[in-house]
């Protein structure tokens, strides 16, 4: 690796990149610069071209136009080989880890040290692994199994395989898409030690407060252009958004201030329980009730058993959950995701590629999946005009671009991709709708879309119930916010404080991290009633969510 | 790659475009067309009259038409990223059984076929309820049911062939034994005068009714949809509302029901059950599938391309065998059809070739 010269050209420069698929130019002449120690941000919806410009840097694009430097000379990027010899490391969003490996073996795939007779050295494997997670402050077992890992420290044994290979610019996609507020700030502690050493950095990120507090600079993409290059600290979050989406956005989320939660009860769950058997996260005693026209919230960091509540009462788990449930008034307990789906539950999953799409099929196909009894005939086969007025009429709705309804999923950018899966619960005709990080890892316009789509579902009288962790979004959506932590109710927060205590980052938080933070008792926190958790760590919180051990 | 494209229109009529691009994800892969055409191509060009000889085409395919009925249950397993390895033995088993009624009870056709259905679609259930309940890969738990079915097989049958050519007491062919040898003998076809001034040669009108009819349900019923969504994404499935332990079940005992059609089929093609009947089927099967495009991994795959590839198989041994291939050179010549077939659908091929090519032709340059 060369080293930096004082008067510093600098670390990466990609210059004048275009690049062409079938049918569509996704760049026209964008450039990109990064020097030493610095964090870039790359912004832009998606489709905007910033993975196919990344997908270019680190080489798995072969024919593109335009120069890349690096410190200065011109390099030759054609494939992932050509992007390791130069420094440039990337850590994807969907992780490239090999699940059944150990974490020492992941970081050293490929490049193993070997002992004098050729077998695998396993003691210096695991102690130089060690050595890098140590540097990341993860106390890790070199040994222990990806898949044993939590996705936190996935993708810190990511980083971890990217400096092992020495990399000087590294860049990360999305890598908080995935991670609860406390471990973005893991994180960016990580990131700010690899600065101070040198390296550059490059942040794909779609949440404009995680950029202000990491990146130095951002550049803007925008349908394959530049969009704009703007430091940090002379930007606002407006001139941002209005630069990704060429106009001004207006209001972030579309909720009125106002708290809706007068209207019939949907959804009633009490003492709700599922011990997991395997060792995930388990659920004690949950009471929940959602409202019609009410949008609820359910906060917590990983594994505190959010997406699993969710699955719970959609009947992912079967009937072996405990608890009582009625919906719309009727008893109901939780059997199937068929026999909910009939009784008028509908589920948008937390994975979109790994739960919810078949990615190789359709949009129609996708679209129509849960509700094709409705366009049953009487030869009982699936009308198709039926069908594809059905699903035609939810992609204008919807605002899907997509070239036709025969299109394969996969091809769709991450916002239209959810918002087929929107359109699929939709057909069914919900009256609860469950929604597992409705918009994670998609762009700006998309997310202002499906929050608009949620306001309108509610002012309808569906019944909303959606787990996320971006704490903006939850606090800007929700009448009403639940906490979990470790499978408990651990705080209830309103959105009106008429109703009860307000919900802001830091109750919720310190709600969410209950039973972690047994020291940091934030008297200031403590004002409401919900937020006397903090004072009783090991004991039951007051919320109306007791357990019942 | 998934740059927003503008939008289009999605209400308005469809113009021809947009309908041959709704028919074509069932019309299978072009290249399988191609190869098709291909082996006729040669067909005609090597032996010209003889190859295009109705006899000698219908022969063909009534030969292949056991197997060709086996590929279509295959298909419905490949679609759900399952396999089902025992559909040869089923077969064996079926035809075996369906010999012994008509030669030790001398029991009527109508009576025969769907009996053997019904034992097929038995071990078929097998299979499902292992596979999906108790979670044995489909891989091992047909490949134990080729075992199991064989063995049964041998046994019942004390390892003797039994004949179908079943004589009455005059020295001619029963009533029963006459309607068995028009399953699948050549000059004893169905439907004289009402299918053609011959009459159809039943082994291929079977085989093409049964394609027909699992094209439609995959096509155009739910149920049909739901064997892709579980092989596609299995999870996505069952939040979708799907009983993807029942679509699984229902799919294996479909194939083992139309293996069991089709061993009376062989058995009167035959003229004798052996207890061999059907060895190896499954691979001609599965070859037949994995040709017409369907892919192992799942949720990839339709019936007439299975159909497709099933008659180029049919046809290369035909073209083979005329033009005097040894059976050792065709068997080799067949597994390299299969390779060719597979690498020429991936998707992008052609994109993936220029790649290879042009950062190579750069490098030379400095």
């Amino acid at each position: 690796m060369t080293s930096e010269v004082p008067p510093a050209p600098p670390l990466l420069a990609m210059r004048a990149i275009a690049k062409s698929f079938p049918g569509v130019r996704a760049l026209k002449g964008v450039d990109l610069t990064v020097h030493s120690g610095e964090v870039v941000a790359l912004l832009g919806e998606n489709g905007a071209g910033k993975s196919t410009l990344m997908n270019i840097l680190a080489g798995l694009h072969s024919d593109y136009e335009g120069v890349i430097e690096r410190d200065g000379e011109r390099v030759d990027i054609h494939r992932p080989k050509d992007a390791a010899r130069h420094g440039i490391g990337m850590i994807h969003q969907e992780l490239n880890l090999v699940p059944g490996l150990s974490a020492a073996e992941n970081i050293l795939l490929g490049r193993e040290p070997r002992t004098s007779r050729g077998t695998v050295d396993r003691k210096a494997m695991d102690r130089r692994a060690a050595a890098l997670l140590a540097g990341l402050g993860l106390d890790t077992p070199p040994r222990r199994l990806v898949k044993d890992c939590r996705i936190a420290e996935q993708q810190l044994i990511e980083v971890a395989k990217a400096l092992s290979l020495n990399v000087r610019v590294l860049v990360m996609d999305e890598p908080t898409s995935a991670l609860a507020d406390a471990e973005v700030q893991r994180l960016f502690t990580v990131i700010r030690e690899l600065t101070a050493q040198g390296v550059g950095i490059v942040y794909i990120s779609h949440r404009i407060e995680e950029l202000e507090a990491v990146a130095d600079s951002v550049t803007v993409l925008r349908d394959g252009s530049h969009a704009g290059h703007r430091t940090m600290a002379d930007t606002t979050r407006a001139e941002l958004i209005r630069l990704m989406v060429g106009r001004p956005l207006g209001e972030l989320f579309p909720r009125r201030p106002e708290q809706h939660s007068d209207g019939p009860v949907r959804l009633q769950i009490s003492g709700l329980t599922r011990p997991d058997p395997s060792g995930g996260p388990a659920l004690h005693g949950i009471d929940l009730t959602v409202r019609s026209g009410e949008i609820v919230g359910l906060a917590g960091l990983m594994g505190a058993g959010r997406s699993e509540l969710l699955q719970a009462v959609f009947g992912a788990y079967g009937p072996r959950v405990r608890g009582r449930f009625t919906l719309d008034g009727k008893p109901y307990h939780p059997r199937t995701p068929g026999h909910a789906i009939r009784r008028g539950l509908a589920l948008v999953a937390e994975d979109r590629k790994e739960q919810s799409l078949v990615l190789g099929n359709t949009v129609r196909f996708n679209g129509s999946l849960a509700a094709l009894t409705r366009y049953r005939t009487a030869w009982r086969t699936v009308s198709r005009r039926r069908e594809r007025a059905a699903v035609a009429a939810q992609m204008t709705h919807l605002k899907v671009k997509t070239p036709s309804l025969e299109s394969t999923v996969s091809d769709l950018s991450g916002g239209n991709q959810q918002k087929v899966v929107l359109a699929r619960c939709l057909l069914t005709e919900p009256s609860v709708l469950l929604m597992d990080e409705p918009t994670r890892g998609i762009d700006v316009g998309a997310k202002a879309e499906i929050h608009a789509l949620m306001d309108r579902l509610a002012a309808q009288g569906t019944a909303i119930v959606a787990v996320s962790s971006e704490l903006p979004e939850l606090i800007g959506m929700c009448d009403r916010i639940l906490v979990l932590c470790e499978g408990r109710l651990t705080g209830e927060f309103h959105r009106d404080p008429a109703h009860g205590p307000p919900a802001t980052q830091e109750s919720i938080l310190t709600a969410a991290m209950a039973r972690e933070t047994v020291t940091d008792g934030d008297p200031a926190a403590a004002a409401g009633r919900g937020t006397t958790i903090t004072d009783a760590p090991g004991a039951s919180p007051r919320t109306d969510g007791s357990r019942d051990d | 790659m998934t740059d927003t494209l503008p939008e289009q229109t999605q209400n308005g009529s469809p113009d021809v475009r947009t309908r041959a691009r709704r028919l074509l994800p069932w019309l299978g892969s072009l290249q399988s067309y191609i190869g098709l055409v291909l082996i006729v191509a040669i067909g005609i060009a090597t032996q010209g009259d003889t190859f295009l000889d109705q006899t000698n085409l219908t022969n063909a395919v009534g030969n292949f038409a056991s197997r060709g009925i086996l590929a279509v249950g295959v298909t419905l397993v490949i679609l759900t990223a399952g396999i089902d390895l025992s559909v040869g033995s089923l077969l064996g088993f079926a035809s075996m059984a369906s010999a012994m009624m008509l030669a030790n009870h001398d029991m009527p056709v109508w009576q025969i076929v769907p009996l053997c259905m019904l034992i097929g679609a038995a071990f078929g259930f097998v299979n499902g309820v292992g596979t999906s309940v108790l979670r044995i890969q489909s891989f091992v738990m047909t490949l134990a049911m080729l075992s199991i079915a064989r063995g049964l097989d041998r046994q019942m049958s004390d390892n003797q062939s039994v004949g179908t050519t079943v004589a009455g007491p005059d020295g001619k062919l029963t009533e029963n034994a006459e309607a068995f040898q028009s399953l699948g003998t050549p000059g004893h076809n169905v439907g004289v005068g009402f299918l053609g001034p011959d009459g159809v040669y039943y082994p291929v009108l079977a085989f093409v009714v049964v394609c027909v009819v699992f094209h439609l349900i995959l096509s155009r019923t739910a149920f049909g949809r739901h064997i892709y969504a579980v092989g596609g994404n299995p999870t996505a499935a069952r939040l979708s509302g799907i009983n993807v332990t029942l679509v699984v079940i229902a799919v294996f005992t479909l194939s083992g029901m139309l293996a069991g059609f089709a061993g009376p089929i062989d058995a009167a093609y035959s003229v004798s059950a052996d207890p061999q009947a059907g060895n190896t089927y499954e691979l001609d099967a599965i070859a037949a599938a994995v040709i017409g495009g369907a892919s192992l991994a799942g949720g990839k795959g339709t019936i007439i391309g299975t159909f497709v590839g099933a008659l180029i198989l049919t046809l290369l041994d035909n073209v083979l065998g005329l033009n005097a291939v040894s059976d050792n050179w065709q068997l080799v010549i067949k597994g390299l059809i299969v390779v060719v077939a597979v690498v020429l659908q991936r998707p992008g091929l052609l994109r993936t070739l220029r790649h290879r090519l042009t950062p190579a032709e750069k490098e030379t340059a400095p």
